[in-house]
């Protein structure tokens, strides 16, 4: 695999406003790179700059070793092609005339469509679906129609890379399938290179290989969608909450918004609890408690765990440790400051061994210091205790220095609801 | 497609029959036969061929006042067309013509400069008129396409806006320039409200050399005004250089209209009318619309001009008043056809 496409050091001003700065990427030959970002954050502007519609104020495009901004319109067009938002073509040309101005950039000036440009243009049209109204005027079209007579336009160019602008943008859901599988088709058929601004973060994170989220006209992260569309870097990009899942097929990631609304009704019984669990006993109640506007920190879990894919997806502060490791000192001092700045303590019935046995103590730290510990659904611990009876005696200790067992869920909500402080 | 070979034929054809026919039309009665024989006794080799019987002022007649005129007439009438064509497909608007948009009125105003200097400064520059009415219809458009342009598009609104105010602006300083010729006055104002009378062979040999120049360029990149037509980012994606090709049509397509004002005056609404009839027959492919819409223009001039001797004989109506006639309701007609196209 070669690079198709290198982007180095690019920045963009747009009236003295910087829009890009420092901007580095490689592109890979067959590779799906999605361009993601809040409005404003230069995302079109950077679709802009590959292709040398725009000169930046510094940095360089490099097209297959070639400087972009020293090729000819004529020779970017040859191996780079461009489907943007919407577009409306105001005179009337047929459907076949529109796409065979894709091989405007293969012709001499006075060099006729030969059977070759017909024979490109009409397999172009074929995969596309759009032969069967080839004599149509392209005024007539739906904008799902006109989209894909876009697309076998850029495709009757040939394109080593073809560029999308948000090209499902106006569309609904039914056409953006149908595009987005379409170009997956060809990016697999053919290897065609695709670099696509996107909105739609679970269609990025779907159809592209790789992502780059913009801020601000930097690049944020970039990395596959499951390294960039995380809890935390849409937070801090679009400083806005989701919770993140993953999408029943494809198991990409998969975002959820949350409604600010939902914060508001809620706040007035809002409490923060700490949650003490791991090997997914805590996320199920992790995840109605979220949805009941609880703030939540949790901890001690390792890296990797499902509880802590749970706290990391729902954007859930926590303490973490290394994979299988023991908890050291360092984290459970970590674990008992947020035990303290929290109003009540959940444990979960967990197996307990060696490695999380001071997730026990945290959990016996809370009650000696007088906050309210509930042991949620702890069916009998020495069934789960590989420590030798150590646990069953915290255990024991924990309750009665007074944590109440709890078994159902809604009983231990209406309880945590119902408390006053 | 298959068509269009046989459409630019009959329409070349057609062009040679109403040439002949409307140089048969005039005050002085000579018949078709006659203008016949005139021409083909000057034909060189065919002289032999045709007794002469008929007065010599006939040869007159024919050879010096109405074949140029109906040349002159094809030529304007091609031009304005042409013109037309291109700017429509530049500025991706229907409405756009050398008239409406003001570029005729900067023409005029450079051709109204140029004879102004030549009659009160007693100069003689005939050649240079065409050049100073270039000078006026670029200066013009660069006026016009910046009052217009909103972004990178050129809306049809401020289009006309633009068009009408600089129009009338210029209109004002020709109306000046005019009062200060005094006894020129009239011969200005014939000329001015678009004629093609009293033209001869030399008005055709002063415009052609411009006309050829500006038409070549633009057949040269018709192509690529194609192209354009989708939007500029586009035309850009599919590897034209935009910036460069627009320069060169506007440049080319106000050459050929300050050449044509700068014989026949502000002839209206022949750049609208045509390109838009013949774009409904052909299409909007420029490769074929330009040539078609330039044969269809001659034609319709020739003809709108014999009219224009004929109607109040002996009285001739400048042909600009007639295309205006004509042209005026077929704007309106656009307009209110097309309103939601225009975003009124």
């Amino acid at each position: 695999m070669y690079v198709n496409l290198k982007v180095h050091d690019l920045s963009f001003t747009y009236q003295s406003l910087p829009v890009l700065s420092g901007v580095n990427f490689e592109v890979k030959k067959g590779d799906v790179l999605g361009i993601i970002g809040p409005n404003g954050s230069g995302k079109s502007t950077l679709l802009k700059n590959i292709n040398a519609l725009l000169k930046p104020l510094k940095g360089s495009v490099m097209l297959e070793g070639d400087n972009i901004f020293k090729m000819s319109r004529q020779k970017i067009a040859q191996s780079m092609a461009v489907v943007p938002q919407d577009t409306s073509i105001g005179f009337n040309f047929s459907v076949y005339e529109a796409v065979m101005m894709g091989r405007v950039p293969h012709l001499g000036r006075f060099q006729k469509e030969g059977e070759d440009d017909r024979t490109v243009v009409k397999e172009s049209m074929e995969v596309t679906n759009c032969w069967s109204f080839k004599d149509r005027s392209v005024m007539e079209l739906s904008g799902g129609e006109r989209q894909r007579v876009i697309l076998a336009r850029a495709l009757a160019q040939e394109p080593e890379i073809i560029l999308l602008d948000e090209p499902t943008a106006f569309l609904d859901i039914s056409y953006q399938t149908e595009i987005f599988d379409l170009i997956k088709e060809l990016n697999i058929g053919k290897n065609l290179t695709v670099i696509a601004v996107l909105h739609d973060l679970n269609l990025a994170a779907q159809y592209c290989d790789h992502l780059i989220l913009l801020n601000k006209g930097e690049i944020y992260k970039i990395g596959t969608p499951d390294e960039v569309i995380t809890v935390d870097n849409i937070q801090e990009v679009y400083g806005t909450k989701v919770i993140i899942s993953k999408h029943p097929v494809s198991k990409t990631p998969y975002v959820s918004l949350l409604p600010r609304i939902q914060d508001k009704f809620v706040k007035a019984i809002s409490r923060k609890i700490h949650i003490i669990g791991g090997g997914g006993s805590a996320s199920s109640l992790m995840e109605e408690l979220f949805f009941q506007g609880m703030q939540l920190t949790a901890g001690v879990l390792n890296v990797g765990d499902k509880d802590w894919e749970t706290a990391k997806n729902l954007g859930i502060g926590c303490t973490e440790e290394l994979p299988f490791s023991f908890l050291s000192g360092e984290k459970h001092g970590e674990n008992l400051e947020m035990i303290k700045n929290s109003d009540s303590v959940i444990l979960t019935n967990t197996p307990f061994g060696r490695g999380n046995l001071k997730n026990l103590e945290a959990a016996l730290f809370a009650v000696e210091k007088n906050f309210p510990v509930y042991i949620y659904e702890g069916f009998d611990v020495r069934l789960r205790d590989y420590t030798g009876g150590e646990a069953a005696d915290i255990f024991q200790k924990l309750k009665d220095k007074g944590a109440r067992e709890i078994a159902n869920k809604s009983e231990l909500l209406a309880i945590i609801k119902d408390k006053n402080d | 497609m298959s068509r269009r070979p046989f459409i630019i034929l009959f329409l070349i054809g057609f062009a040679l029959f109403s040439m002949v026919v409307t140089t048969t039309i005039g005050v002085a009665d000579i018949s078709s036969i006659d203008v016949f024989k005139i021409i083909i006794s000057k034909i060189p080799g065919l002289t032999f061929l045709i007794e002469q019987d008929w007065p010599s002022t006939w040869d007159t007649i024919i050879l010096q006042m109405r074949m140029p005129r109906v040349a002159l007439g094809f030529i304007v009438g091609a031009s304005l067309s042409i013109a037309g064509a291109a700017f429509q497909g530049l500025l991706r608007n229907p409405l756009a013509d050398p008239y409406t948009i003001g570029v005729s009125s900067g023409a005029a105003l450079g051709a109204t400069i140029a004879m102004f200097l030549q009659t009160s400064l007693n100069m003689t520059f005939q050649i240079g008129i065409p050049f100073f009415a270039f000078l006026g219809a670029i200066i013009a458009l660069a006026f016009v396409y910046n009052l217009a342009r909103v972004g990178n598009t050129v809306p049809v609104v401020t289009l006309l806006l633009a068009g009408v105010v600089i129009s009338s602006f210029l209109s004002a300083v020709i109306s000046l320039l005019m009062l200060l010729a005094g006894e020129h006055i009239r011969g200005i104002y014939f000329w001015l409200v678009g004629g093609l009378s009293l033209r001869n062979w030399s008005h055709v040999l002063m415009i052609l050399p411009y006309i050829i120049a500006g038409s070549v360029a633009i057949m040269f990149w018709s192509r690529d005004l194609n192209v354009i037509l989708l939007g500029e980012e586009e035309a850009a994606n599919l590897g034209i250089e935009v910036e460069k090709v627009k320069k060169i049509m506007l440049v080319a397509a106000s050459l050929i209209t300050g050449a044509v004002v700068s014989v026949s005056g502000m002839i209206g609404f022949v750049g609208l009318i045509i390109p838009h009839t013949v774009r409904m027959i052909v299409g909007p492919d420029h490769r074929i619309l330009i040539p078609t819409s330039a044969l269809f223009g001659g034609i319709y001039l020739i003809w709108i001009d014999s009219l224009a001797r004929t109607v109040m004989a002996p009285v001739e109506v400048p042909v600009g008043i007639i295309t205006a006639f004509l042209g005026a309701p077929f704007f309106i007609y656009l307009l209110r056809s097309k309103r939601k196209d225009f975003r009124f």
